[in-house]
């Protein structure tokens, strides 16, 4: 005797079946065609919806943890990603204690010379931070040579991660100096277009491919950004 | 006063619409019951929860599909819950099954809009006729639909060869439906 099955599938049972998802993948597809385009296929198929569904009725309702809702929401209603700067610009807020520190640690890595006949110079400096990253970088602009020397203080690149370094003027697009070098301290020239305005930019660190963003933008997460203060 | 499906047929009209107000009171109005639902397919809180997180995400991206496939409200939403938890079901015990195609309530088929549902008290039957059956077969039909059981599962399961499962189970569903049109 062989194994054939001796009931023969008419549209009925095939409709059954596919509800109770016990048809092939195959059947799967042509069930999807069938059902857009033939309104008594559609019909069988919703005959078995609907009974198959009562064998629900008994099941009680369960009330699902609140937290659940607040994570579908969120699902549900993704809030669109927050343009680059202005995800920057939150994090400007750089405590006073911190630039005091930065200042102290900048103008040793600096040793800048503050001639007399040339008056104090204005001293620029950041700290870069993060809530979401461990990387923590001083910054701080040499005014006379157009440099910003930069020490990481904590936090490394991921694996096969480089870091890249932007400054940000307002309502600008960021633009590159550069992925950081593995050690710790390293100096970048400020770009002569941004020199005028140096006390506006806004340095952030992103995470991007090794070898920079492809794309000449911030591809990555904001790892840390921080804006420039006087001191 | 509306009765409780014209109700939750204005929420997922709303909703239709990206009414996130009548998606809250949706959401409050039936998650008990598809979190049951979730629940009794999983058996496991987190993966319940997770599927019926899903759930609720494919009746926000997929209400307009609902005004026109001829299904009652809580089945339409009763049937995305149990269809999301079996998927999940099944791609844990097999790695993968189907997982991204969405199931047939939510595609659009080709009805008439006066095309009208079933009542609920002959869904209700179901249960009634289900107890009819040979037990075994009463059975199968219930692992399908609650255990996401296959052909395969249930073959196993009754010891019997697949072919011979199919013969068995395609006559329970012909004597159900002979049962139901009573």
């Amino acid at each position: 005797m062989t194994d054939t099955p001796d009931i023969p599938r008419d549209d009925d049972l095939f409709a059954a079946e596919l509800v109770l998802g016990l048809a092939s993948a195959d059947d799967v597809s042509t069930a999807r065609r069938r059902m857009a385009t033939e309104q008594s296929f559609a019909e069988k198929m919703i005959f078995w919806q609907e009974r198959f569904a009562a064998m629900t009725d008994s099941i009680e309702p369960v009330k699902p943890r609140a937290k659940v809702k607040k994570q579908m929401l969120a699902r549900a209603f993704p809030t669109p990603r927050t343009p680059f700067f202005q995800r920057v610009w939150l994090w400007q807020g750089t405590s006073v204690a911190a630039l005091l520190v930065a200042g102290f640690l900048g103008v040793q890595l600096l040793e800048i010379n503050t001639r007399p006949d040339s008056g104090q110079p204005i001293v620029l400096a950041a700290q870069l931070t993060s809530d979401n990253s461990a990387l923590r970088v001083l910054a701080v602009v040499e005014p006379i040579k157009h440099e910003i020397a930069l020490r990481r203080v904590a936090g490394v690149p991921a694996p096969d991660r480089a870091l890249e370094l932007w400054a940000i003027l307002p309502d600008q697009a960021p633009v590159s100096l550069g992925v950081l070098p593995d050690q710790e301290t390293v100096r970048v020239l400020v770009p002569e277009a941004l020199r005028s305005q140096a006390a506006n930019i806004t340095l952030a660190i992103s995470d991007e491919p090794v070898g920079g963003s492809p794309t000449g933008a911030p591809t990555g997460d904001v790892l840390a950004a921080g804006a420039m203060t006087e001191l | 006063m509306q009765t409780d499906r014209q109700e939750i047929e204005n929420l997922i009209a709303r909703v239709a619409l990206k009414d996130r107000d009548a998606f809250n009171q949706l959401y409050d109005r039936v998650s008990a019951k598809l979190f049951g639902v979730s629940l009794r397919v999983l058996n496991k809180r987190a993966a319940a929860e997770d599927a019926m997180q899903d759930t609720f995400v494919k009746i926000w991206n997929n209400a307009d599909r609902y005004n026109a496939n001829g299904l009652s409200p809580m089945t339409w939403l009763i049937t995305i819950a149990r269809n999301t938890a079996i998927d999940r079901l099944r791609a844990r015990k097999k790695g993968h099954q189907d997982i991204d195609t969405p199931g047939f309530e939510l595609v659009s088929p080709g009805l008439n809009p006066e095309q009208s549902v079933v009542a609920s008290s002959e869904a209700a039957r179901l249960s009634g006729c289900l107890d009819t059956l040979e037990e075994d077969r009463g059975s199968a039909v219930r692992g399908a639909y609650l255990d996401g059981e296959t052909y395969a599962d249930l073959a196993e399961r009754f010891n019997v060869p697949l072919n011979t499962m199919r013969t068995w189970l395609r006559r329970g569903l012909i004597a159900l439906r002979e049962c139901m049109s009573q």
